[in-house]
């Protein structure tokens, strides 16, 4: 990915975004916009080409973090945003449902930044 | 034939008494039966009302969840901008106490040639050396704890998170609640035909397909299950997307 990172963060949780947020910005990433469900995230990522990393969580009203990876991954414009699940399901059904859906990777909350830098940074090499 | 009319009718009769008789001994017990029941209708009334009275402030008590969670959030959003105007301020005080640090340090050059140039006039020399001593050292040691601050600054952020999984521990809960006066509600209607206005959208038992809410969340920092979702990520790359459950059980068995 050449192009400067762009995050979109998508948690209903105004305290998640905001720590999100600010885990990115301590990772020297400073670009990004927030959405508070899937739908509304969806409608920013049509309407910003710029966006092109996803960091959502899975349990959201409107649309869940799962539709909104469903939706993504079905939208040919879309389809190749790496989307990182940040999310309190750790129960194993729920990660294989996750990456049936084809998130790129998947956060268990509560996070610590290493871990978000790790996850952020595999799937910035996998996608070289 | 008629004869054998007669011990039919006799026999008959002998049932009739028995039953009669049984009768009789039944009464008492069916009586009592009665009594029973009749003593037992207020006290089934008492919890007919119980249950109506409980189920009735179940909506209250709901409330009261989302209002904590309300409330919570509210105070964490303030935590969050005063810990966010500390660490700016932090940042500023850093940077300043820097550029004081820099300005000294190009003010020790001139001293050294002040000293030089007094270095003939003992009395003036002692002078300028004693007056006129650069130390920054204590400032320097000052500015070794700010990476430290703004750190446990940033761990209280992170902290924070607990917010966000209580929320959903108790937006749980309060499914739950919800159930329990559905469940509650549907007894009382059994019993008598008493209908409570906060009944409308009740939550089925079940976490509901798109729930805002994770029913397992837990505010557990020992990194054991993300290490648990990392090996089923693994599993999967290793893979292909063809996802083994046996494999994912066994990793999830250790």
């Amino acid at each position: 990915m050449s192009a400067p990172l762009k995050f979109l963060i998508v948690d209903d949780s105004v305290t998640m975004r905001r720590i999100v947020a600010n885990t990115l910005k301590n990772l020297q990433y400073n670009d990004f916009v927030e959405a508070g469900d899937g739908k509304e995230a969806l409608a920013k990522l049509q309407a910003d080409p710029s966006l092109n990393f996803v960091i959502t969580d899975w349990n959201m009203p409107v649309m869940t973090g799962l539709e909104l990876t469903k939706a993504i991954r079905e939208d040919p414009k879309l389809a190749k945003l790496p989307i990182l699940m940040v999310t309190t399901r750790g129960v194993k059904e729920d990660i294989v449902e996750a990456l049936q859906a084809k998130v790129n990777n998947y956060v268990i909350k509560p996070f610590t930044p290493q871990i978000l830098k790790e996850k952020i940074d595999q799937i910035l090499a996998n996608l070289q | 034939m008629k004869q054998l009319t007669m011990n039919e009718l006799f026999n008959k009769l002998n049932d009739l008494k028995t039953l009669f008789q049984f009768g009789q001994k039944i009464i008492p017990i069916l009586q009592n039966l009665i009594d029973f029941m009749q003593d037992t209708i207020p006290l089934l009334e008492n919890i007919n009302r119980s249950i109506a009275e409980s189920t009735s402030k179940i909506p209250k008590a709901s409330n009261q969840i989302s209002n904590v969670t309300s409330a919570t959030e509210l105070a964490t959003t303030e935590i969050l901008d005063l810990v966010d105007s500390i660490s700016g301020k932090m940042y500023d005080m850093e940077a300043k106490i820097r550029t004081f640090i820099e300005t000294e340090n190009a003010k020790k050059e001139k001293l050294e040639k002040l000293k030089e140039l007094v270095k003939d006039n003992p009395e003036l020399s002692n002078f300028v050396q004693e007056n006129f001593t650069l130390d920054v050292s204590v400032l320097e040691e000052i500015l070794e704890f700010f990476p430290k601050l703004q750190n446990d600054a940033y761990s209280i952020t992170l902290s924070l998170q607990v917010q966000d999984i209580t929320s959903q521990q108790l937006a749980a809960v309060n499914h739950l609640i919800e159930s329990v006066q559905e469940n509650l509600t549907k007894l009382i209607e059994d019993f008598e035909t008493t209908q409570l206005d906060e009944l409308e959208g009740l939550a089925k038992n079940e976490v509901p397909e798109g729930a805002t809410f994770d029913p397992n969340a837990r505010y557990d920092k020992s990194g054991e299950r993300q290490e648990a979702a990392d090996e089923i990520i693994n599993q999967v790359k290793d893979t292909g997307t063809q996802i083994d459950q046996s494999e994912i059980d066994k990793l999830f068995s250790k």
